[in-house]
């Protein structure tokens, strides 16, 4: 989950006048932020995706105040019309990246606190909506370094400018192959020759989306005005993104102005709230509870919306920026937080159902238990494996092998196809522990099918200086009878890399082959280090004693 | 410590205890055991410091030619006042019947004695008897000694013997080394009649034994599935290897979902499901991602096999089928996440899973089956926060307090089934759902801060770990 740092000196100023450290301490868990870390005033914060308004303070301190009763109902996004902000969209655009929209944000001040806040947004958003940028990203921009009209189009790679954090000029391919950012992003552009571009009514690069911004209209604390521009190939998640930036700078004491947008299925945003309406009925059977309507509105209220009783049936407004709420049930949740989580009582309901384990895990467990009697311990191991273990130390033909795809890790790549090669593993890592040492394990192995099977087996490795292949018979015979009356047959077979030739065999049952047993061959045992004999037997359960 | 002997050991360790300081010889005789019987049990008892050798030697005298002659016959001063007993006689006389040396030292110890007189006349010199002669010390040690070896010790008169032995060949000096055998204190504290008892030290230590068990992850997974057996939960089983489509798809989790990466979760290597839904099925979910997400939902993605990342796979894949009004099911088994392994990450562990369907399933009810659930295995300070699912509306989380840990630890997840999720299915009854890792509580059970732990299989954790925690 994404994490933000707060300040409680700052979260307080925020949240206002009457709050107190140890009430926002307290709520913050119940906005569903959890409390990550503290180190004096600094808090680290967890939030969920779904809530990227959460990605800063101005966010938090906007739900804080609601659960606080501080201040609760919606955030008016009021759009000021004044000014002539615009840009104008070429068409060439419409085929690498067709979507751009934005607001001017004027009249507000940011310190460097509030700086690192936006950014930390801006990283969120990037990620989670924008899909690592690919879907939508987003600029900020000093307004007053830019001359308006603005135009979003397409220009060739070697157009040159100075990149945000740089001062001297660069050429696109330079920054696409010398900076990290280009590094990370530039596939997103493909293989095209021309890339999108801002320019300003000079000809002055503003943003080169969506890799970055240029230097010119860099946003310090000095900073009064700002333009926000966001680009992307999906128009809705291009104004999400708008949507949570416009709320979050106007909630750090920006007015909002339009910036018109124009040209090539571009339209300018509207940052309209939605409405959807929902039952007391359906609220309170959902919840348990036995709610009016009114506090209904109320909890709706703390959560930041906006509600009210419409023909007995509740009606409640949603700001732009709360695209995480789908339809009712959305609304229901948001009940529930308003109501705090804390005043629902538990209930536990009376249940008519006998409850019962799948006889899958009835048969194993008793199987297990037999194992157990004779002697052996139980150990685990993991199904995704490495083709180390696997096939190489145990001299095995790969070519069947089930793979995953860019594992992180190289003891987990391929899928197992049996048991005993991760028991010998395990007496590899034991060997200066005393013996003899006798383990069994259960588990599912996979096979190529269609397109895969599953199955159940069950092995265990004795390695003692006395063990030998008919003790080992002895067990998969006493095994078999004692937990599932079955008499097996052990038939010669030269059908293997893992055992001893000669000490080896197929277990038959009913006239049908279930596995093998054997003595371990010495060159497996020396790839182990196990300096010890060692039998073993993998029995398949499955079309055995399951289905 | 306790003594094993042997029948021989224990009978020389009873004659030793009356009677110290034997020979092997004494040992034999009282025993009535061989000489090599008696030898052999004498080194057993040595080598276990039960028995303990001393060295003596013992000096002893006998009659040499010349002393067993004057033993049998007398001494040569004897004979002589035998001879001169009745009448003195002269010197030729005597020297006649006393023949040798024997004559020398018969007149020089008979006047010596004071037995006998010597007299110068004309016709030589005349020997004649003096006073009566009584026995000589040496006399009584001779018979005293007679054909016997006699130790130093019983020799009373030590000057008679000095005489004796000046006279030569009268007195053999013998020197003889003895070995005697005593009890070791350790041996004197043998209780013979306690060992008899069969009695043996209950307090020595013993070897340690492992008994084989159940992997203790196991058994919390046990005690689970038993917890949830108890509240009425039916167990059902899936495959670990799931078409995207039920891992994500049907969970309304859009395609392009950070969680869907490469990155996050495990793609089989060009696997992809051919026949997974009912066509009825994946229309409904296609135009259920078509509405709530705006993209165009592309099946391809959903043919994609995927090591299932939940257990809710599963759960979704059952009610879909089965579409029960009313019912209390569970799934528990291995899930699959594509992290770096570290302490508290594992690539692959178990989850549980469960579901209360009802037309009057509420909000409250999941908070009350949970808190039930937690107090069954011994959780009792639980409370809950709101968290976000994708597929759950509204979502909770909880969290349960941590004696060991002085804190309050995440737990399991829960929540009740978005429209989104069960309408496109044909589910329409509130479908409470929560689950989360097994492996978190098993390591609050075990104090266990490695979560790798569990898959180790390290043999001395496993045969130490205690059965009841």
């Amino acid at each position: 989950m994404p994490v933000v740092e707060l300040d409680l000196n700052r979260i307080q100023r925020l949240v206002g006048k009457k709050s107190n450290r140890k009430k926002i301490l307290d709520v913050l868990p119940f906005l569903g932020l959890d409390i990550e870390s503290q180190e004096g005033d600094s808090v680290r914060v967890e939030f969920s995706p779904n809530r990227p308004d959460y990605s800063t303070d101005f966010g938090i301190a906007l739900g804080l105040q609601g659960l606080l009763g501080i201040k609760t109902g919606i955030l008016k996004t009021n759009v000021k019309k004044k000014g002539n902000y615009q840009i104008k969209v070429d068409p060439s655009t419409s085929k690498i990246r067709p979507f751009v929209t934005g607001i001017i944000a004027k009249n507000g001040s940011i310190d460097d606190d509030a700086i690192k806040q936006l950014m930390n947004m801006q990283e969120d958003l990037h990620f989670g909506i924008g899909r690592k940028r690919k879907k939508s990203s987003i600029g900020l921009h000093d307004l007053d370094k830019i001359s308006f009209p603005l135009k979003y189009t397409t220009i060739d790679r070697e157009h040159k400018f100075t990149p945000l954090n740089s001062d001297t000029e660069s050429t696109i391919s330079e920054i696409l192959q010398n900076t990290d950012v280009g590094q990370n992003y530039g596939n997103i552009l493909g293989q095209s020759s021309k890339i999108p571009i801002i320019l300003d009514t000079d000809g002055n690069t503003i943003s080169f989306p969506p890799i970055i911004n240029s230097a010119l209209t860099t946003v310090t604390s000095e900073t009064k005005n700002i333009l926000v521009e966001v680009t992307g190939i999906d128009k809705q998640s291009a104004e999400d993104m708008l949507a949570v930036v416009t709320a979050v700078l106007e909630n750090a004491g920006f007015e909002i102005y339009q910036l018109k947008i124009s040209g090539s299925k571009n339209s300018t945003p509207t940052l309209a709230s939605r409405s959807i309406t929902i039952d007391s009925d359906l609220t309170n059977r959902i919840l348990g509870l036995n709610l009016s309507p009114s506090s209904i509105i109320s909890c709706l209220k703390k959560c930041r919306l906006d509600a009210k009783l419409k023909n007995k049936r509740i009606e409640c407004s949603i700001p732009r920026y709360r695209f995480d709420i789908f339809g009712p049930m959305d609304l229901v949740e948001e009940v529930a937080l308003g109501y705090g989580i804390d005043n629902l009582d538990p209930t536990l309901p009376v249940s008519q159902n006998i409850g019962s384990k799948h006889s899958i895990t009835e048969k194993l467990d008793n199987s297990s238990l037999v194992m157990v009697g004779l002697g052996f311990i139980e150990a685990l191991n993991s199904s995704l494996t490495s083709k180390q273990i696997l096939y190489e130390m145990t001299n095995k033909n790969s070519s069947d092998i089930i793979s995953v795809t860019g594992s992180k890790s190289q003891d987990h790549t391929i899928l197992r196809d049996s048991i005993i090669p991760g028991l010998l593993e395990n007496l590899s890592s034991n060997v200066h522990e005393t013996y003899p040492q006798k383990l069994f394990e259960s588990g599912i192995i996979f096979s190529r099918d269609s397109p895969i099977k599953e199955s159940i087996n069950l092995s265990c490795v004795n390695a003692s200086k006395n063990t030998n292949f008919s003790d080992m018979k002895a067990v998969l015979q006493s095994f078999l009878r004692t937990s599932f009356n079955l008499e097996c047959e052990t038939k010669t077979t030269s059908d293997n890399t893992l055992f001893t030739n000669g000490r080896v065999a197929n277990i038959v049952i009913n006239n049908q082959n279930f596995g093998q047993i054997g003595e371990i061959d010495s060159s497996i045992l020396e790839n182990f280090r196990v300096r010890t004999n060692v039998t073993a037997f993998e029995l398949t359960l499955s079309g055995l004693i399951f289905d | 410590m306790s003594q094993v002997l042997h029948d021989i050991e224990k009978k020389i360790i009873e004659v030793l205890k009356s009677k110290p300081n034997q020979t092997t010889e004494q040992l034999s005789e009282i025993t009535e055991l061989s000489i090599d019987q008696i030898r052999r049990g004498i080194e057993w008892l040595r080598l276990k410091d039960l028995a303990e050798i001393s060295e003596s030697t013992k000096k002893s005298v006998s009659l040499g030619k010349n002393g067993l002659e004057a033993f049998r016959n007398g001494l040569p001063e004897r004979k002589l006042i035998n001879l001169v007993h009745d009448s003195p006689k002269n010197f030729d006389e005597i020297r006649s019947n006393l023949s040798g040396l024997g004559f020398n030292a018969a007149i020089a110890n008979a006047r010596k004695n004071g037995w006998v007189k010597i007299e110068k006349t004309e016709s030589g010199q005349i020997i004649s008897k003096k006073e009566e002669a009584v026995e000589t010390p040496e006399e009584k040690l001779l018979s005293f000694i007679g054909e016997k070896n006699v130790s130093d010790e019983e020799i009373e008169n030590k000057m008679a013997l000095k005489f004796l032995m000046n006279r030569p060949d009268f007195i053999i000096e013998h020197e003889e080394t003895t070995k005697s055998i005593s009890l070791s204190n350790k041996g004197k504290e043998i209780d013979f009649k306690k060992a008899d008892s069969g009695a043996i030290d209950v307090e020595a230590n013993v070897p340690i034994i492992y008994p084989a068990r159940i992997h203790p992850l196991k058994d919390v997974i046990n005690e689970i599935r038993e917890t949830f057996v108890n509240l009425g939960f039916t167990e059902i089983f899936g495959d670990l290897s799931q078409p995207s489509f039920w891992n994500f798809d049907a969970l309304f989790t859009p395609q392009d979902h950070p969680a869907r990466e490469m990155q996050d979760t495990f793609y089989l290597e060009n696997l992809n499901a051919e026949k997974f839904a009912s066509p009825t099925q994946i229309k409904n979910v296609s135009s259920s991602h078509k509405n709530g997400w705006r993209y165009l939902w592309d099946i391809q993605e959903a043919k994609k096999m995927v090591l299932r990342t939940h257990t809710t796979c599963v759960t979704i894949k059952h009610l879909a089928e089965n579409k029960p009004n009313e019912a209390r099911i569970f799934s528990l088994g291995r899930v699959f996440r594509n992290e770096k392994v570290s302490y508290k990450h594992l690539v692959e562990f178990n989850q549980v899973e469960g579901i209360v369907i009802g037309k009057n399933a509420t909000l409250r009810d999941l908070m009350g089956i949970q808190k039930e659930f937690y107090r069954k295995i011994g959780l009792t300070k639980v409370k809950f926060w709101p968290t976000f699912f994708p597929y759950t509306e509204p979502s909770l989380q909880t969290m349960v307090y941590n004696e060991k840990l002085g804190k309050w630890v995440e737990l399991f997840g829960m929540g009740i089934f978005r429209p989104e999720v069960t309408k496109p299915l044909g589910i329409t009854k509130p479908v409470l759902a929560w689950g989360g890792g097994i492996e978190r509580i098993a390591m609050l059970k075990y104090g266990v801060d490695d979560v790798r732990e569990f898959y180790n299989n390290n043999l001395d954790w496993l045969r130490n770990a205690s059965k009841c925690q």
